[in-house]
């Protein structure tokens, strides 16, 4: 039981202590660990440290920027992460391959089937395990479902960043009956728990076929409508145009991916460099730009919504009869062996590298985020623009911090 | 593979879509750049970056693709001991390796020199243990932690015993 | 008084306050009595009177600018609750809907809430700066309220120099938005005061340049004389012979109301509040309704510069000589004498029957009571749409008010409407624009406004 004489009242005036008005600066109390930090601590005359804290509205979660700012202008910036931070893969350590499912999922909540495809993607490839074609059709259906609902969260955060109030609401209509689809099959709005070692977790009812029948009909109109809103305001394309550009070896060079890496011209998608579950046999396009810039990444977006809509309706079509789910034992024991996954989430590349010891837990899970990555990016972006700008950009690389901090 | 087949320390493997080569630390920067830049492998995709507690000693993986080959290309480094792993750091090659490094560092220990940043991550500065090492136990870091004086609220049991099996793991993934 | 607590513990609250009010009553009748006997009272009514009449010019200045201060409160309300409103149609969602009928008296309730919010100091600011921030706000936002004419001989003070006591007046926000960046001792506040303060000054040369051509056609800076000159029809108005002053006027109006796409002062998205960043209950509350204010301020004016102030879009005598129907609305309740007190006694009552038959008719769930209820409010809101329609027909004051209420609301649903809609834009396109477009476009259209004038004196010579 808790000790009584610990939990003093709020009333107790020893407990209030005194901050000082320095501990608003952004500079922290130890001295500094790398030259890195000593460099970028050492302010010049005329600089300043904005900290774009943990609490923000449009940091995108928890993320703590400390921006070196001259006037309105960013010199230089150092992202502090962490403040999400859960052991994800320590607790997978000490579950079962099974918990790591639903462990897993709040990686990329947005989106979470995604990441919640690691664990399970990981331990098929460890068992060399087929999972049934129905479960693999079913996967490719709730994934592009999920890649358009996060598209869209995408495109609402942008405008939202920028100033405009409307679009963001415009998402949430799309992305609300995409939720209410997907909670017909798996119970879940948000965190799905829906994939399974081999195969899926129940199969697809009327309520969600009808759902899906009617968004079709109608196949993203909210989200066109948004796109007229925006895409020729011409506020919105001043604001986005040529920020934030990368070329295509820095983009290499800082292992980004995904929609950032392929408005720059690399025709990298794992979808089809490196094809996994049944999308060989789709017919999709991917999309690419060569400008690099935010507004491209934008532009993007919307096209790869428009691919995701087309895979959907191969699905649906295509889906053969069958089981759902493979057949094994409810306790796993996987062999020694060690394997890489690697899909393609609505932010880049999600990858897993499992290793498995013989007994039912996993002996290292490691869960390569993409936002993790592509957060980078904004260390080169982000100097020479203003602090307004440095709200566009951080939104235009859509991280997520969930998977950021694991 | 040839060109740089000497310089490996163990068979090279492949499985499924996946070739693996295994490296000592000393022998990094002139494989990665061989493999990142050479006209025959060009894997200028680092795909990820992590380290590995085996129980016994450190690895660090790299995982890379290549547009010429269809398949991944895991590359280990093993041997690093447990007290004091150093691996030559990748960020010469790939910027983005930094905040991976970063997170090997914090999480196992393991020290990448040429990191210009090499600082935690993810815990807090004044952290003093590595969670993702197998001899990483919480009660010890709450031993250690500044709320040290405070009872937490319940801790049934002692150090060392671990809630439902050891943590400590006999053996490793080696054997395939 | 153990003798008089017990029965007064044993009142209810309501008896509580009628049994003092009563009693006041009581006193006060005795009182009046006595002085109307003794003649005192009529004496007092002759020496105020005087009073009165000696001092009417401060006595009207005085009551001008209370119902001005009085008259931004329900005004900054409207104009809130209009826009939490239309922002939500327009992002498909309800908005408020809970308190009062379809929401309308949530502006009340979040008044309140202001006010019982905890005020602080954060510390390290600097006080007294930080305390009279939001005033000079205010202030200036309310002191431009002064000089504009809500009807024909309805303006708080007509001055010969009125725009420019307005522009010099409103001037003053800028050192309000800086004291409250600056003192707040947080740099996302310096951060938002500098970018109002320059926001502010680079706009304020449109906004000035813009009307000195409506000043040039008009001849006065008068703003009643001003909507004097455009009386008539609506293509009197000087939107018509002004088209690129207005939009100029209006685009640095928004600039200067820091309202989207505009409002990167306070762009919650960026720099949290901005200048208001540490500012809580009335203090933001302040600076809440200056900016509201404001935005009423600035429509108000563009209505008045531009678009005919409280003249009516068409002038309704023509037409009613054209169709032989004279209004002579004037009525003579003397005339009833005795009857008036049947009319007022009987005939409300029996019309409150009239109208709750149908309805407790109609209504099968409803008890007779309640739809006398309900019959009473429909006979007021008859009554009161009557008794405005008469009023509209008499005096031209109201019809003036009418018109201009409508105009200026629907500029400032036009504000509401850019908020909903656009994204912002960045500091720096903002203050290039200004310095390298509007001020451009302002001085060329003064310089057209010059050569057609002379053009037009010449060839009327």
């Amino acid at each position: 039981m808790t000790d009584p004489t610990i939990i003093r009242s709020l009333d107790d005036p020893d407990i209030w202590v005194e901050t000082p008005a320095t501990i608003y600066d952004a500079v922290p109390p130890y001295p500094p660990r790398t030259e890195r930090e000593a460099e970028f601590y050492d302010l010049r005359d005329g600089e300043m440290l904005l900290n774009l804290g943990p609490q923000h509205p449009s940091t995108h979660g928890v993320l703590r920027v400390v921006l070196k700012i001259d006037g309105e202008k960013v010199v230089d910036l150092d992202p502090v992460l962490g403040y999400l931070h859960r052991g994800v893969e320590k607790i997978c350590e000490n579950g079962d391959w099974h918990h790591a499912i639903s462990n897993c999922d709040p990686l990329e909540y947005v989106a979470s089937m995604f990441s919640e495809a690691m664990p399970v993607m990981v331990a098929e490839k460890l068992l060399d395990l087929p999972v049934p074609r129905r479960a693999e059709y079913i996967r490719v259906l709730c994934w592009e479902l999920n890649r358009i609902s996060s598209h869209a969260l995408y495109m609402g955060w942008q405008a939202l960043d920028l100033g405009g109030l409307t679009p963001i609401l415009y998402s949430f209509i799309e992305r609300d009956e995409i939720v209410e689809m997907l909670a017909a099959i798996t119970g879940q709005r948000l965190l799905f728990n829906y994939l399974r070692i081999g195969g899926v977790n129940g199969d697809l009812n009327h309520d969600f076929l009808s759902r899906l029948g009617d968004w079709m009909s109608r196949a993203g109109a909210q989200l066109e409508a948004s796109t007229r809103l925006l895409n020729e305001n011409e506020i919105f394309v001043r604001r986005m145009s040529g920020l934030g550009v990368v070329d295509r070896e820095t983009a290499l060079r800082t292992c980004l991916s995904g929609p950032v890496l392929r408005a720059t011209g690399v025709p990298y998608d794992v979808r089809r460099a490196h094809p996994y579950s049944v999308y060989p046999e789709l017919d999709f396009d991917i999309p690419t730009r060569t400008e690099g810039d935010s507004y491209a990444r934008y532009l993007l977006h919307i096209d790869e919504v428009r691919e995701s809509i087309r895979i959907i309706d191969q699905a649906l079509h295509e889906m053969p009869d069958g089981p759902i789910m493979a057949k094994i034992p409810r306790l796993i024991r996987i062999p020694p062996a060690r394997a890489w996954v690697a899909i393609e989430s609505p932010r880049g590349q999600y990858g897993c590298y499992g290793m498995s010891d013989g007994s039912d837990q996993p002996f290292r899970l490691r869960i390569h985020d993409p936002s993790f990555f592509n957060l980078q990016a904004m260390t080169d972006m982000l100097p020479g623009n203003l602090i307004a700008d440095s709200m566009a950009i951080m939104a235009s690389l859509d991280p997520i911090m969930g998977g950021i901090d694991k | 593979m040839e060109a740089v087949g000497d310089r490996f320390s163990g068979p090279l493997r492949q499985r499924q879509d996946t070739t693996e080569i295994r490296i000592r630390p000393q022998h990094v920067a002139e494989v990665m750049r061989t493999v990142n830049e050479d006209d025959a492998f060009r894997f200028e995709i680092l795909a990820d970056l992590c380290g590995v507690d085996t129980g016994t000693e450190m690895q660090v993986v790299y995982h890379l693709w290549s547009a010429l080959t269809p398949d991944w290309l895991r590359v280990i480094v093993e041997g690093l001991s447990r007290d004091d792993p150093r691996v030559p750091s990748v960020t010469f090659l790939w910027n983005g390796a930094e905040w991976a490094e970063r997170e090997a560092y914090d999480m196992f220990g393991i020290i990448f020199e040429g990191n210009r940043d090499l600082r935690r991550i993810y815990m807090p500065p004044d952290y003093t243990s590595f969670p993702l090492r197998k001899d990483f136990l919480l009660p010890d870091d709450a031993a250690r932690s500044p709320g040290e004086g405070f009872r937490h609220v319940e801790q049934p049991h002692q150090p060392g015993e671990s809630l439902r099996r050891p943590v400590l793991r006999q053996g490793t993934s080696e054997q395939q | 008084m153990s003798v008089l607590s017990r029965p007064w513990n044993r009142l209810t609250v309501g008896g509580k306050i009628l049994l003092p009010l009563l009693a006041l009553v009581v006193l006060l009748t005795v009182l009046l009595m006595v002085g109307w006997l003794t003649g005192l009272i009529p004496a007092l009514i002759g020496l105020g009177a005087t009073v009165i009449t000696d001092n009417i010019d401060i006595l009207r200045f005085v009551a001008a600018v209370t119902a001005i201060l009085l008259f931004t409160v329900p005004t900054a309300f409207v104009i809130i609750f209009m826009e939490m409103k239309f922002i939500a149609f327009i992002n498909l969602r309800v908005g408020p809907n809970r308190t009062g009928p379809w929401g309308t008296l949530s502006s009340v309730f979040h008044g309140f809430k202001v006010l019982a919010k905890e005020d602080f100091t954060p510390t390290g600011a600097d006080t007294p700066v930080f305390t009279l921030a939001p005033v000079v706000t205010y202030l200036a936002a309310v002191l431009g309220l002064l000089v504009i004419p809500f009807a024909p001989g309805l303006v708080g003070l007509d001055m010969n120099i009125g725009l420019l006591y307005f522009f010099a007046v409103s001037g003053l926000s800028v050192v309000g938005l800086m004291m409250g960046g600056w003192s707040s001792y947080n740099k996302y506040s310096l951060i938002g005061g500098l970018r109002a303060a320059a926001q502010a000054i680079s706009y304020e040369l449109p906004l000035l340049l813009a009307p000195v051509g409506v000043v040039m056609l008009a001849g006065t800076l008068s703003l009643n004389q001003i909507v004097i000159n455009q009386a008539g029809w609506f293509w009197d108005w000087y939107v018509f012979q002004q088209p690129l002053a207005f939009l100029v006027f209006f685009i640095a109006a928004t600039a200067e109301g820091n309202r989207t796409p505009f409002d990167l002062t306070e762009a919650d998205s960026e720099i949290v509040a901005g200048f208001a960043t540490e500012y809580s209950g009335m203090r933001f509350g302040f600076f809440f309704f200056a900016e509201y204010v404001n935005v009423f301020i600035l429509s108000a004016l563009t209505v008045i510069l531009f678009l005919g102030g409280w003249n009516a879009p068409i002038d309704p005598a023509p037409i009613l000589q054209f169709l032989n129907v004279t209004i002579n609305p004037a009525l003579d309740p003397g005339s009833l004498g005795m009857g008036l007190l049947f009319v007022l006694g009987l005939g409300v009552p029996l019309l409150i029957l009239l109208l709750a038959l149908p309805v407790w008719m109609l209504k099968s769930d409803w008890s007779f009571p309640k739809s006398l209820v309900v019959a009473f409010i429909l006979f007021n809101v008859i009554g009161a749409g009557l008794a405005g329609v008469w009023l509209f027909l008499s005096f031209e004051v109201v019809v003036g008010l009418v018109w201009f209420t409508i105009k200026t609301f629907t500029l400032a649903f036009v504000f509401v409407w850019m908020r909903g809609t656009l994204p912002r834009v960045r500091i720096d396109q903002l203050m290039g624009w200004a310095w390298k477009w509007l001020v451009e476009i302002a001085l060329l259209n003064i310089f057209l406004t010059a050569g057609a004038i002379l053009l037009l004196q010449e060839l009327a010579r």
